[in-house]
């Protein structure tokens, strides 16, 4: 328990190596990953989130913590696909097309996994065909598109049209955020939902796929 | 008639205050230069109408392809348009277009642009169907997929160091970090692009600053070296082997758990900027009316990127010190750029001695008449004019007037505004917005000593 312990606390003062550690001493321990991540990531990382709602973090400290719950994930990660243990939801996220800024959009994605969603990160610069792809491929339930400019922001009304011709649209639920984006574009595009943080996006997601 | 508006507009809608359409400013007979309404607004008094920049700076830009349709409404001779700033592909606003456009301020650039490349020996560039004029150490090779890569110095031996992909119109910084060894991190990695300028550097500054002061309009120096921990410039775009911590999400980490490192950085690239400062002063005195100090961005969208207590401790006294050298030595204003919600940062921003704050984004947060009851009497507002992320792209030319008419109501009282959007105005932008923006101002100016 000890060890579960310094693992939250790891991941709350985003110190990796600690992190990592802790996560190995539990398992060695005979801690099963899922309990791992369910009982003490998740709480963790939501109480990042909590920190960084509240003005307690910033974007340094939010980056501190995701490079330290990623460091545990990794030795985490083959141990919960090996015992078949279900994510809360399996998640396609890209900064998308003719946009390759991707701070915002790595942010979201450590605090979905620390959420409990498995994340399948296709990067910055991603066409509407490779989330198509990606989505088929590995049974997503859940998009994350992020843009940060004015002029790339249109990609995300054409990766939803995209999914709506290839008959998907009923398929996914998908949400958007970034600088310019707002809830009043993300209605006018036929998203599903909008966030305006990393944190709220953890919310937003686990609403989505039990909605 | 000018303490009023903001009561009619409450009580009888925009329409009603600015009823019948006013000659635009370059029309209208003055007296006033556009240097003295500048350095008037500056000083916090009322001058005959709210000074207008664009293109003074690299964050009250122009996108070049913004450019050359402006100059195509307007009716200007055609030809390609200069990038004075190949990051951002900001287009050079030259006189035919300042004079039509209203604008009161031009601006003092560097030799070398973001990828290293002196602005100079102008050739032709095909920006994907538009020709442009670029400097010619400007090079760039088109990846398999239609991504412009652009490479440092103009080096195509080097690894390229940024990259517009297919569908932007801007270039983002390709991050080449090295690996880091905590054992072997050395400041002086850090500084690789922090030195003492070279006399072809402060030709050109000298030159450039002296044809500005000479011109009647009010000059913005932008000299570098002053920008502390800006991520937009922490990659070195300029440099082909950047060492150090490059990478920018490091860097952001860095703040917190390498703060002696980051301290050091910025002691010595204080030291190297005021002796720079110095030289640049000697040889142009006062013929810039104000100073770029710093572009770093403390503000999100929604948030900031830092407290307070960490600004206050790690920049501030690097602010402080910059500032203080200017105010003591010269007449400059000190210019502090920051995008994002800043309001916590600016009793800050003025007690480290900064002068005029930037580019105001009023969207993320910051009630625009908050803002000028608070700081008014202390910070001049250069920019806030107009929300470049939604209305100017995608809204009304409607839309555009009443935003515009209400900025100008709120902070043009008493002086300390100078007129900018929130930020460059960005490809995409119907030139008839920008336009109907233009005209707002002129608007407003019109009745506002009416």
């Amino acid at each position: 328990m000890h060890d579960l312990e310094q693992l939250k606390e790891a991941l709350i003062v985003g110190d990796w190596k600690n992190a990592a550690a802790a996560t190995q001493a539990a398992l060695a321990d005979g801690v099963a990953p899922l309990t791992i991540v369910t009982g003490h990531l998740m709480p963790a990382m939501d109480e990042v989130g909590r920190r960084f709602e509240c003005e307690e973090y910033f974007v340094p400290e939010m980056l501190l913590s995701a490079r330290a719950m990623k460091a545990s994930m990794e030795i985490l990660r083959p141990l919960l696909a090996s015992s078949g243990a279900q994510p809360v939801g399996r998640v396609v996220i890209g900064t998308v097309k003719g946009d390759v800024h991707d701070i915002g959009k790595n942010l979201v994605a450590a605090m979905l996994e620390g959420g409990g969603f498995e994340v399948i990160d296709l990067g910055a610069d991603v066409a509407p065909e490779l989330f198509i792809e990606a989505v088929t491929e590995r049974g997503a339930n859940l998009v994350a598109l992020s843009a940060l400019l004015t002029v790339t922001m249109g990609w995300m009304k054409t990766t939803i049209d995209a999914f709506q011709t290839a008959g998907l649209r009923q398929e996914v639920k998908i949400m958007v955020g970034g600088a310019p984006v707002t809830q009043q574009y993300a209605d006018a595009i036929g998203a599903d939902g909008f966030s305006d943080s990393a944190g709220s996006a953890v919310a937003l997601a686990r609403k989505l796929v039990t909605a | 008639m000018e303490r009023h508006l903001g009561c009619l507009i409450a009580t009888r809608g925009i329409e009603a205050c600015y009823e019948s359409p006013v000659e635009p400013n370059h029309l209208r007979q003055t007296s006033v230069s556009s240097r003295d309404r500048l350095r008037t607004a500056l000083e916090h008094r009322e001058p005959d109408r709210i000074p207008l920049d664009f293109g003074s700076t690299n964050v009250t830009g122009i996108h070049v392809s913004r450019v050359a349709a402006l100059r195509d409404y307007y009716g200007l001779p055609k030809g390609p348009v200069k990038v004075y700033e190949p990051f951002q592909m900001l287009g050079s606003i030259d006189d035919d277009l300042r004079a039509a456009m209203g604008l009161d301020a031009i601006g003092v650039f560097p030799l070398k642009t973001k990828f290293g490349a002196p602005a100079a020996d102008w050739k032709e560039w095909d920006f994907r169907g538009l020709q442009v004029l670029v400097p010619g150490d400007f090079r760039t090779t088109t990846s398999a997929n239609g991504d412009i890569l652009v490479y440092p110095q103009g080096d195509l031996t080097a690894a390229p160091s940024g990259r517009m992909p297919v569908g932007s119109a801007f270039f983002d910084i390709i991050v080449r970090q090295p690996e880091i060894d905590e054992e072997k991190l050395d400041p002086a990695d850090n500084l690789e692009e922090f030195g003492p300028l070279s006399d072809e550097d402060l030709d050109h500054i000298e030159r450039s600053a002296r044809a500005a002061g000479a011109s009647g309009y009010g000059v913005v120096g932008s000299f570098g070296g002053t920008s502390f921990g800006d991520v937009g410039l922490i990659p070195a775009a300029a440099l082909k082997s950047p060492k150090g911590i490059r990478d920018v999400a490091e860097w952001y980490m860095s703040t917190r758990t390498r703060r002696r490192y980051i301290h050091r950085v910025f002691e010595r690239q204080c030291e190297i900027a005021l002796a720079n400062l110095a030289r640049v002063h000697s040889l142009i005195g006062d013929s810039v009316d104000c100073m770029y100090v710093c572009g770093t961005d403390f503000g999100t969208q929604t948030s900031a990127f830092c407290s307070v207590a960490t600004f206050r401790e790690l920049w501030f006294p690097y602010y402080q010190r910059v500032n203080s050298w200017v105010h003591t030595n010269t007449d400059w204003k000190c210019f502090k750029h920051s995008c994002g919600s800043v309001e916590r940062f600016l009793e800050s921003f003025i007690e480290a001695g900064f002068d005029i704050v930037n580019p105001v984004q009023c969207s993320a947060g910051m009630d625009p008449a908050e803002l000028k009851r608070k700081y008014g009497s202390r910070l001049v507002f250069w920019g806030g004019g107009v929300d470049t992320q939604k209305t100017l792209p995608f809204g009304s030319q409607r839309e555009v007037r009443e935003e515009v008419l209400r900025r100008c109501e709120i902070f043009a009282s008493g002086g300390g505004f100078v007129f900018s959007a929130i930020h460059n105005l960005q490809a995409g932008t119907p030139v008839e917005n920008i336009v109907a923006m233009l005209d707002a101002v002129n608007e407003f100016n019109g009745v506002w000593h009416a």
